[in-house]
């Protein structure tokens, strides 16, 4: 990134909106995984390995994100999150598919939330992240200068990021020592947490 | 396996916000690769292998009005 360069107003206006598009991501997602751990923790409600995996796609885009607010905007974390989604998309599909029709062994694990179970809201997130990301590009894509005006630009806006991404590492580290207290280092199950039991 | 993945989806998130990018993609390549690896022995069925037969449809089968 180049700090000498001082951009025209436009260019510093593209880039505010951008950061703040990313930052909204950002929290939004922390704030679905945050909401996933106290259902698990207040509700005891223990996520299955297939929700497990989608906590790790959700932090794959926070990821992405995290790159591109603490290093400078690329296109290249913008498609790490993309990947992510992506995979989020396909792991929830296949898990509604899973639990959809009601047969011995399969369920929906957990409560509902305003009538549909975690794997769909999944589907519903992931589809949303792909359109935001998508219209995020239609609208800003020509930008040529956004990768050139780093987020140093706008303290008030790089002093809230700094703290939210120290939040989403600290909640992907919650879920680590947690998902080694209920599987320990074999399979994940949903019947209790297999170091306390 | 589970841990495997979060650890390493954990450590790349670390890596990022340190500053450490390099080192932050190739802990994510290792967690995304073993998640996809983890995913696939998740929904593999003995029975059933990757097909899903209790929501398929009669395609074949005569159209009813």
């Amino acid at each position: 990134m180049d700090t000498a360069f001082a951009p025209e107003p436009r260019a510093r206006a593209v880039a505010l909106f951008n950061y703040t598009f990313l930052l909204l991501v950002l929290a939004v997602v922390a704030g679905i995984l945050v909401a996933a751990m106290a259902m698990q923790y207040l509700k005891g409600e223990l996520p299955c390995p297939l929700c497990l995996l989608q906590r790790v796609a959700m932090l794959g885009v926070c990821f992405g994100i995290v790159l591109s607010l603490r290093g400078g905007f690329s296109y290249r974390y913008t498609g790490i999150s993309l990947v992510s989604a992506v995979f989020l998309l396909i792991v929830a599909a296949r898990q509604t598919l899973l639990d959809i029709y009601p047969r011995p062994g399969h369920a929906y694990i957990g409560s509902a939330v305003l009538g549909m179970h975690m794997p769909v809201w999944s589907v519903i997130v992931a589809l949303a992240l792909l359109l935001a990301y998508a219209v995020e590009m239609a609208v800003l894509g020509r930008a040529a200068s956004l990768d050139r005006v780093g987020i140093e630009r706008f303290p008030r806006l790089q002093r809230i990021a700094g703290g939210l991404c120290a939040v989403v590492v600290a909640i992907a580290v919650i879920n680590l020592v947690s998902a080694f207290v209920q599987c320990g280092l074999g399979e994940c199950h949903t019947f209790s947490y297999k170091l306390l039991s | 396996m589970m841990v495997a993945v979060l650890a390493a989806m954990s450590l790349a998130l670390f890596c990022g916000y340190a500053g450490r990018r390099g080192l932050a993609v190739g802990l994510f390549v290792v967690s995304l690769c073993l998640a996809i690896g983890l995913f696939l022995f998740e929904i593999y069925s003995p029975d059933y292998g990757f097909r899903m037969p209790w929501i398929q449809v009669d395609a074949g089968g005569p159209m009813r009005a």
